[in-house]
């Protein structure tokens, strides 16, 4: 049989843009397997180090590209923003490269979606030759509008050069702007909040990540804002529609475009092979969330459609488009939609998808499958109300979380939190992106591409078949679009399982370094709260106790217990003044007193609270011909009992007056926050070791600087904000029990009866 | 007059018998049929015990009087018995205080100025100085331990060691240099087993790892059947063959006392009695303890135990040369605990209670819960083991306490490292004693802390060399899972489950022998 598209295409030359993409690989299949005689060039951008050329040999290496492996592909190089001089004997226009992110920084749409189709079209001007320009674009250019979509032009006024001009000059001016005092001073001052314990460096490189966080995010929200303002329901659909105009505008300079608008483009029904999808599109990451239990609600109705079109449907039909050019001046429009025909609804789709997976659920580790929820289509303002008190609650306990003493049960709270975080953020966006799509109710007109379906020949009907109308959702959902998305979850899932542990978070291996090598390695630890359960107020009570009858004992006690709150509210402020707090309490004490009630007294305290977990490990490094270090803001004397198992002690010394008495002060100030991080710095330097081979060890954020100065840092029963950013890091994180006051309980849920 | 011990056989008249485990005890039922063993009641106290001990150091066996072993000028050295004896600690005043109070006395009147006096600790760990004056008293500890004349032995510090040869089986002796250096070495002990005493006090009390190591290892301890038989023990053959070679150079006048069986004073003497004879108060007392113990967190019921002190009573105490001496010691503890069980049995039945020689003051942790049932308990025989060889031994322990990691750091890492890789004896000590022994940090602890030698965990294990040997299996009633399968045991929540475990060993109906202990008791198995 012969197919009427392939002899009108035939020997034609088709330059193709977005072949990386999911749409543009399709159509690059299609085209290479049904019309061999077209000529084809792609103009692909260069990514990192792959020039564009590359590019298309990995794509053509993939398997569905195993039938067409002799297939000529002319590669031109170069970038949408700047263009390079198109082939001189083009005679097609393929242009479906862009940015599907609806939430794009305002630039970016612009860039992506209006320069970039301006420039293309001054090059396919330039030419000179009779070239048709297909034109891939979006239904939703329709933005808020409801009901009834016609295949033609987007009704609008918005001036598109003032737009585009203003958009582009956001950047410039968001920039500007996140270098203001108010925003600076804000951002400063919640990043010392969090993270001043840990050092104003650390709290300074906080502030700076926080501001270019914000300079994307107003770049986001001021694309959003600008596009509702004019009727769009974001800046991807808003730019998409201003570039229409570009394409109209080179239309009425007597050109020939077709303007091109698909809607949710999802996994293909048959070609390449039923499921074929790449990457994830829209509604993916909702089912599989679903899927995972975590998605409890949407604020669609069930009613509402959703308007979905698989991909196979969408590249057939950009080829019989292509394959009937429109008059010069006149462009031609086409939707390629199923809501208008045989809309897919929300509640089908649930329950579908909910079918789907009562039947195939995933394999969710050890506690059995996920509890699917069941979705009784609120309604958009009653979910709005859920997740806002959702947001609340979260708020809520995070701020206690941080006022919460650090324990085991502390740090749980804090995991469960985090993924409850994760989870409400995760819909948070999902649902802020998709409340709009979700609730449009779009009825896209697709009677040019139904009349243009239907004066195809037969055979290139079964060919490139794309009328909507005759899909069967349920069998496309059920047994190919969701099976194909959840595979590689489940495939992923198996891995998962393989593995025993996950890999990052693992506690750093130490290997020997022998006496010849000249590598040489150093292991910091912290004390307080690391290598033992105790804090600097305790450390002083156990030494004037020391010194004091019983009545004085119970006074000294008292006097203490007054202070708490001081000491507590220093300590957050910040660690050092704290200390400072601290060790004023020792004026007029003898340092050579001091050493003898340690000797004395508190050796038995000191060595019956460090963690066995710990002295294991210093031993270890030791066996390993390590040094190791203690960094600590305690007392020397208090070091004593440890100091046959470290090299190097780096402890506080108190000031002295001329007769040994102290004074109240320290020496020197005492080590804490950033200093930790340059002292491990200077002392490697020093001793001439890297310390990208180092180890540190310590329990809290203040020592982040430490932790942060080596190469395998590990976070000891951390406090919540060190947990957080050790999770984030990957670094290990581990439980060294201190043994309480007699013993050390083996398994803490073992205590029974 | 004092009521023997007798073995009872389980039948429907039977109340729920009492068993210890750890911090805690619970009623058991035992299968009908069972045999329980009750030691004999306490034998009857001296009736004055100054004039006793006077009378002990005044008409000495194969010696003369201690006051005619002394002189002006002399190099006296006194050592004792450490706080591993007797158990629980003694309500004061310890025996060994009033000894030693009557020994000084002589002393000055002699002339003796030159008095040092030493806790024979071995490689035990150092006692704090509120330990050390609860057994030697008030008046001696002030009198003494300011001036360092009273202190712990320190089985590391080199200098303070003395060789004194080679046995004919190539044992090094090397005990404290003092005492080796003496003109006389008086050694207080309390024998509250059979195991005590004897050579062992001064050649393994006072002695160093190096000396030590030659008897307490797996092999040895393998083949010493039993340790309260001092005559069928390798691990005593080898301490008498030290002990006469420190006596050909050193002059050992040795003191053994000899305890009643009141192991706990009111009101918790009633955990001591048979359980039918039990009297309304007793029955109050114990239904009070359980219901307490039920809501007691586990630091309370650690105190409220570790707090308990002995109501021992001194049955005898003999003085003079240590052979003859250890005899009649033996002969007097066989008396007080010694209970004749005609034939082996398949199962054996022990409950750990909360203290063993190990943990006075400490924790029982899982290593030393081991040792207590599998070490003392299952050694506590004389001709045979209670039960057949392959069969199976049935513990009670929660092993659910912990390390002390003041008193036992080197436990913890032989928990997580040797057994992690071996539960064997006979393959722990070549591939880890060594290593462990000589440890630098451990060395530290035990020498200025109050840590157990690093090696010690060693020689629990070794304890239950034979144990393990002799047994088809051993199974934990109520023990922590994990604790248990980590030394290589099973757990079970309750007896019966025990037995249905064990029934694979020992078929579905096994003969079963529960060893009523404490009070401290002497299984003499025909």
């Amino acid at each position: 049989m012969t197919s009427e598209i392939r002899e009108r295409l035939a020997g034609q030359h088709v330059l193709l843009t977005g072949v990386t993409g999911f749409v543009g690989e399709a159509l690059l299949h299609l085209l290479l397997t049904e019309v061999p005689d077209v000529r084809l060039s792609v103009l692909v951008r260069p990514k990192g180090s792959t020039s564009g050329t590359d590019r298309i040999a990995k794509l053509l290496a993939k398997p569905i590209f195993e039938t067409v492996a002799d297939a000529q592909v002319n590669v031109v190089e170069g970038d949408l923003s700047d263009p390079p001089a198109l082939p001189d004997d083009l005679d097609a226009v393929v242009h479906s490269a862009g940015d599907v992110s609806f939430d794009p920084p305002v630039d970016e749409g612009f860039v992506t979606n209006v320069v970039g189709v301006r420039e293309l079209l001054k090059r396919v001007e330039e030419t000179g030759r009779d070239i048709h320009y297909l034109h891939v674009s979006t239904a939703y250019v329709s933005g808020r509008r409801r009901g009834h979509i016609p295949e033609g032009p987007v009704d609008h006024a918005v001036d598109v050069e003032a737009e585009l001009t203003w958009g582009l000059a956001q950047r410039a001016a968001v920039e500007e702007r996140s270098r203001g005092v108010e925003v600076i001073s804000r951002l400063r001052k919640q990043a010392e909040r969090e993270h001043g314990r840990a050092g104003l460096m650390t709290a300074a490189a906080a502030a700076e990540e926080a501001r270019k966080k914000w300079v994307k995010d107003e770049l986001v929200r001021l694309g959003t804002e600008r596009a509702r303002s004019l009727g769009w329901t974001d800046c991807y659909t808003f730019t998409k529609a201003l570039g229409e105009r570009v394409v109209e505008a080179h239309a009425a300079r007597g050109n020939r475009a077709t303007i091109y608008r698909p809607a949710i483009i999802e996994s293909a029904l048959t070609r390449p092979h039923p499921g074929w999808i790449e990457g994830f599109k829209m509604a993916e990451p909702l089912i599989l969330a679903y899927g995972r239990g975590e998605l409890p609600l949407f604020p669609a109705a069930a009613d509402t459609a959703i308007d979905i079109v698989p991909v196979d449907h969408v590249v057939a039909s950009i080829v019989a488009c292509l394959a009937h050019p429109p008059a010069h001046g006149d462009p031609a429009y086409f939707h390629l939609a199923s809501g208008d025909r045989n809309p897919v609804t929300f509640g089908m789709l649930y329950e579908t998808v909910r079918a789907y997976f009562s039947k195939e659920p995933f394999a969710a580790g050890d506690r059995g499958a996920a509890r699917l929820p069941e979705w009784t289509f609120p309604g958009g303002a009653s979910v709005e109300r859920v997740m806002a008190t959702g947001e609340k609650v979260h708020k809520i306990a995070d701020t206690l979380l941080g006022l919460a003493p650090r324990s085991d049960r502390t740090r749980g709270w804090a995991r469960d939190l985090d993924r409850q975080g994760r989870r409400l953020k995760f819909l948070r966006r999902y649902l802020d992106l998709y409340k709009e799509y979700a609730q449009a109710d779009l009825r896209f007109v697709d009677a040019n591409t139904l009349a243009l379906y239907r004066s195809l020949s037969p055979a290139d009907q079964e060919t490139f078949a794309f009328d909507t109308g005759v899909i069967d959702w349920h069998e496309y959902l059920h047994d190919i679009h969701v099976p194909s998305v959840t595979k590689p979850v489940r495939e992923l899932d198996e891995l998962r399982k393989l593995r025993k542990k996950p890999v990052p978070g693992r506690m750093p291996r130490i290997s020997a370094t022998s006496p010849t090598e000249e590598k040489r390695v150093a292991a910091f630890f912290d004390l307080d709260g690391t290598l033992m359960s105790s804090n600097v107020i305790e450390t002083y009570l156990w030494l004037r106790l020391g010194e004091l009858s019983g009545t004085k004992k119970a006074a000294e006690i008292a006097r203490m217990a007054g202070k708490v709150p001081k000491y507590v509210w220093a300590d957050r402020a910040e660690r050092s003044s704290l200390l400072r707090t601290v060790y004023k309490e020792y004026a007029g004490a003898r340092l050579s007193d001091l050493d003898g009630i340690v000797d004395e007294h508190l050796t038995t305290h000191i060595l019956g609270r460090l963690a066995p977990d710990a002295v294991r490990r210093i031993r270890e490094h030791r066996a390993a011909g390590h040094l190791t270090v203690l960094v600590t803001g305690a007392i020397r004397p208090l070091t004593r009992p440890l100091l046959p198992l470290f090299d190097h002690i780096e402890a506080a010394d108190l000031a002295v007056d001329d007769r040994g008495y102290c004074t109240g002060h320290l020496a020197a100030s005492p080590l804490v926050g950033e200093s930790r991080g340059s002292f491990v710095r200077e002392w490697s330097r020093r001793e001439g070791i890297s310390t990208a081979d180092c180890f540190a060890y310590a329990d809290s954020h203040s020592d982040l600087p430490l932790l942060a100065a080596v190469g395998h840092p590990v976070a000891v029963r951390p406090d919540v904000p060190l947990f957080r950013h050790a999770k984030k890091s990957h670094w290990a994180i581990v439980d060294w029990e201190s043994p309480g006051h007699a013993s050390r309980t083996l398994d803490p849920a073992g205590l029974r009866r | 007059m004092t009521r023997p011990g007798f073995v009872l056989e389980v039948d429907d008249r039977t109340p729920p018998l009492l068993v210890h485990e750890g911090l805690g005890f619970r009623l058991e039922e035992f299968p009908q049929g069972t045999r329980v063993v009750y030691p004999p009641e306490s034998l009857p106290t001296v009736p004055d015990v100054e004039e006793a001990i006077r009378e002990a150091l005044e008409n000495p066996v194969d010696s003369e009087p201690l006051r005619e072993l002394m002189f002006p000028g002399m190099r006296l050295t006194i050592a004792f018995d450490d706080l591993s004896l007797p158990l629980p600690t003694m309500k004061a005043p310890d025996i060994r205080g009033r000894i030693i109070e009557q020994v000084l006395t002589i002393a000055a009147e002699k002339g003796v100025d030159d008095v040092e006096i030493i806790a024979a600790l071995a490689l035990h760990r150092r006692m704090t100085d509120a330990e050390m004056k609860h057994i030697v008293g008030e008046r001696v500890f002030r009198s003494f331990a300011p001036q360092g004349l009273l202190y712990n032995h320190d089985a590391e510090d080199r200098a303070n060691l003395e060789h004194m040869g080679v046995t004919e089986k190539g044992e090094d002796v090397e005990i404290n240099k003092r005492a080796a250096t003496s003109d006389l070495l008086i050694y207080v002990n309390v024998n509250l087993v059979a195991m005590d005493g004897g050579h062992k006090s001064v050649g393994i009390g006072l002695a160093s790892y190096k000396s030590i190591k030659h008897h307490h290892n797996a092999k040895t301890m393998v083949h010493s059947r039993s340790f309260m038989d001092h005559k069928h023990s390798e691990m005593h053959s080898s301490a008498w063959r030290m002990g006469r070679l420190i006596g050909e150079n050193v002059k050992v006048f040795q003191i053994e006392t000899t305890l009643d069986n009141e192991v706990f004073g009111r009101p918790y003497d009633t955990l001591l009695k048979r359980e039918w004879e039990w009297s309304l108060r007793d029955q109050a007392t114990v239904l009070g303890l359980r219901r307490g113990l039920a809501v007691a967190p586990q630091k309370m019921r650690h105190k409220m135990f570790h707090d308990l002190r002995s109501n021992y009573g001194l049955t005898g105490i003999t003085a003079g040369a240590v052979e003859p001496v250890h005899e009649l010691t033996v002969q007097r503890v066989h008396q007080q605990q010694r209970v004749k069980v005609e034939g082996q049995s398949d199962v054996m039945v022990m409950g750990v209670p909360y203290l063993g020689p190990y943990n006075v003051n400490s924790t029982m942790n899982p290593i030393l819960a081991a040792c207590m049932g599998l070490g003392y308990y299952f050694n506590s025989y004389l001709r045979q083991p209670v039960v057949r060889e392959g069969g199976v031994a049935i513990l009670y322990h929660p092993l659910d306490e912990g390390f002390n990691t003041l008193t036992h750091p080197s436990y913890v890492d032989f928990y997580e490292e040797v057994l992690a890789d071996t539960t064997d004896p006979a393959l722990i000590g070549p591939k880890f004693e060594e290593q462990f022994a000589t440890d630098p940090w451990y060395v530290h602890l035990y020498r200025t802390s109050n840590a157990y030698h690093g090696v010690h965990p060693f020689y629990m294990w070794y304890w239950i060399a034979h144990a393990l040997d002799h047994l088809g299996d051993v199974i934990w009633v109520g023990g922590n899972p994990k604790a248990a399968a980590r030394m290589g045991f099973r757990s079970a929540s309750t007896l019966r489950d025990a037995l249905e475990m064990a029934s694979s060993t020992v078929g579905p109906s096994p003969s079963i022998t529960y060893l009523r202990n404490p009070p401290h008791l002497l299984a003499d198995v025909r």
